[in-house]
């Protein structure tokens, strides 16, 4: 064993915090005796559940580990538990439940890809953030009817996007209080997802329009090329506004979220 | 004579009143059991133990080997015990002076309501307690635990003025002090609270009508922008350098010009 220690510790050394992905209560009593010389221990994960002191909310369940990793340093840093530059050691389940993995990381925020940033500092509010990427995701599962669906939505600076836009066709949100999250959106969604145009939600939630057409000046967009025209104007939209806009798209089935005219974030629907 | 020299032994088994009493305090035992064991699967089909989990008073009654759903249980069953000695004790006449025990059996139920009064005071407090804290836990100010505080002790005093009175003793001037308080509490909330008052009923009004929408542009006094959120106590308006946070009530008082 003292070989492996050799040959591994190198990963341990000068660690100057550990962040620990929902980890097991038991698990996570182990970290109860260090000391203050040793590294922090920050937890992570969709609830503190063990009442840590250093917590990192995950807002969604990242499938893919790095989106995970990258979530929770940006955050540790933009909430000051950890300085940029640090090192930090992320125990995280990779393929179980449990924590079954160790990876060293080095805090660098500038690098990163700014899904902190989307959830958190973004003008709608989180809790509306997570609530669309939900609908967003059941959406790309179960389609309409059995059929792929492509949806877009557009998220905060609703007044903003209001003038940039038109409409399609009559508004069925209009003079409604409906706000994503609530039970029946999911479905009424759906259904308006057949028609084409962009959903147009406020701050706070509340669904302000669908059918609307996006037009936004799509001068210096530079999104990732072979995707279509729902991306290229969710990206321009958010380019020219402060808006977030989270597309599902039509052909891959994939949700992509953009902010400030780039793409941040892409997760698969199938692996929720 | 026969017939009637076999029947004198049961016939005045019954006529003897120590024999009565001693039927009555079985029978009460009884029913205090099953009263006891039926009330218990009452409160928990109700959900009660659901609803008093976390509180305060379940935590003590677990550390002593209880929880609230056995002692509800176990006092109905007492209350009948108690009942059904009294009456035995009535029916056996053991004592001469009966006008003591019919006081006494008078008070029994008032005690047993107060009783009860006071241990759902407390379930009630405790919880109410909780939910004002669990809503407020996002206020991280340490000056906030003293509002949830606050709302326990009202709910203690006021139950204990039900017990109280519930046993006949003088609660004027506990009830006059509560009058007091309530008074102010209401007075200096609706002198505090009038602003948001105003607020929310103008709110109303322009969810209900929606005279202008998200993405409207208008002038709210000298305040212009494009509508950017509209809820119950306020209107977010934005132009290019400025957010305004406008109170509802300031909509009405100014009026709303829309721009073209």
């Amino acid at each position: 064993m003292s070989d492996l220690r050799e040959l591994f510790g190198d990963l341990f050394d000068d660690v100057d915090g550990i962040l620990l992905f929902s980890p097991s209560s038991s698990y996570y009593e182990r970290f109860d005796d260090l000391d203050d010389d040793d590294p922090d221990v920050i937890l992570v994960g969709p609830e503190n559940v063990h009442d840590a002191d250093a917590y990192v909310e995950l807002p969604v369940q990242f499938e893919d580990a790095s989106d995970r990793i990258e979530f929770a340093i940006e955050g540790a840093v933009d909430e000051g538990i950890v300085d940029e530059g640090d090192d930090l050691l992320c125990a995280l389940g990779l393929f179980a439940d449990d924590v079954d993995s160790l990876t060293r990381v080095r805090a660098n925020p500038a690098e990163g890809s700014g899904i902190y940033e989307l959830f958190v500092n973004s003008r709608a509010e989180p809790d509306v953030i997570r609530a669309v990427f939900d609908v967003a995701i059941e959406l790309g599962q179960k389609g309409q009817k059995g059929k792929p669906v492509g949806a877009l939505f557009v998220v905060g600076d609703a007044g903003k996007v209001m003038n940039k836009s038109r409409p399609l066709s009559y508004n069925p949100f209009e003079k409604s209080h409906v706000h994503v999250g609530d039970p029946i959106v999911k479905v009424m969604l759906k259904e308006f997802s057949r028609l084409d145009g962009a959903f147009v939600i406020s701050d706070a939630g509340k669904i302000v329009s669908a059918y609307r057409y996006l037009e936004p000046a799509a001068e210096g967009v530079d999104i990732p090329k072979g995707l279509g025209a729902r991306h290229m104007a969710a990206g321009a939209i958010t380019r020219d506004t402060n808006a977030t806009a989270i597309v599902l798209s039509e052909s891959d089935g994939l949700v992509r979220a953009f902010k400030g005219g780039e793409l941040v974030l892409e997760l698969d629907p199938e692996n929720y | 004579m026969l017939p009637l020299q076999a029947l004198p032994d049961g016939f005045t088994l019954f006529q003897e009143p120590v024999v009565v009493a001693l039927l009555l305090l079985v029978v009460g035992l009884a029913l205090g059991l099953v009263v006891g064991r039926v009330n218990k699967q009452i409160l928990i089909t109700a959900g009660v133990p659901d609803a008093v989990e976390g509180t305060p008073f379940e935590r003590t009654a677990r550390s002593l080997g209880t929880s609230t759903v056995s002692l509800l249980a176990r006092l109905t069953s007492w209350f009948v015990y108690g009942v059904s000695i009294l009456a035995a004790i009535r029916v056996a006449n053991f004592f001469e002076a009966p006008s003591f025990w019919i006081g006494v059996a008078a008070f029994v139920p008032k005690l047993f309501v107060a009783v009860v009064v006071m241990i759902l005071g407390f379930i009630v407090a405790d919880k109410a307690e909780l939910i004002a804290s669990e809503r407020l836990r996002d206020v991280k100010l340490p000056e906030i635990t003293l509002l949830p505080l606050a709302v326990k002790y009202t709910v203690l005093y006021v139950t204990l003025l039900i017990a109280l009175s519930q046993v006949d003793v003088n609660t004027t001037a506990l009830l006059v002090l509560l009058t007091v308080y309530v008074f102010g509490v209401v007075f200096l909330g609706g002198l505090a609270f009038k602003d948001f008052l105003s607020s929310a009923a103008a709110g109303m009004y322009l969810l209900l009508n929606q005279p202008y929408g998200i993405g409207d542009e208008v002038r709210i006094g000298d305040r212009e922008g494009i509508v950017q959120e509209v809820d119950l106590l306020v209107t977010r308006i934005e132009n290019e350098e400025e957010e305004f946070i406008v109170p509802n009530r300031k909509v009405f008082e100014h009026g709303i010009a829309r721009m073209r």
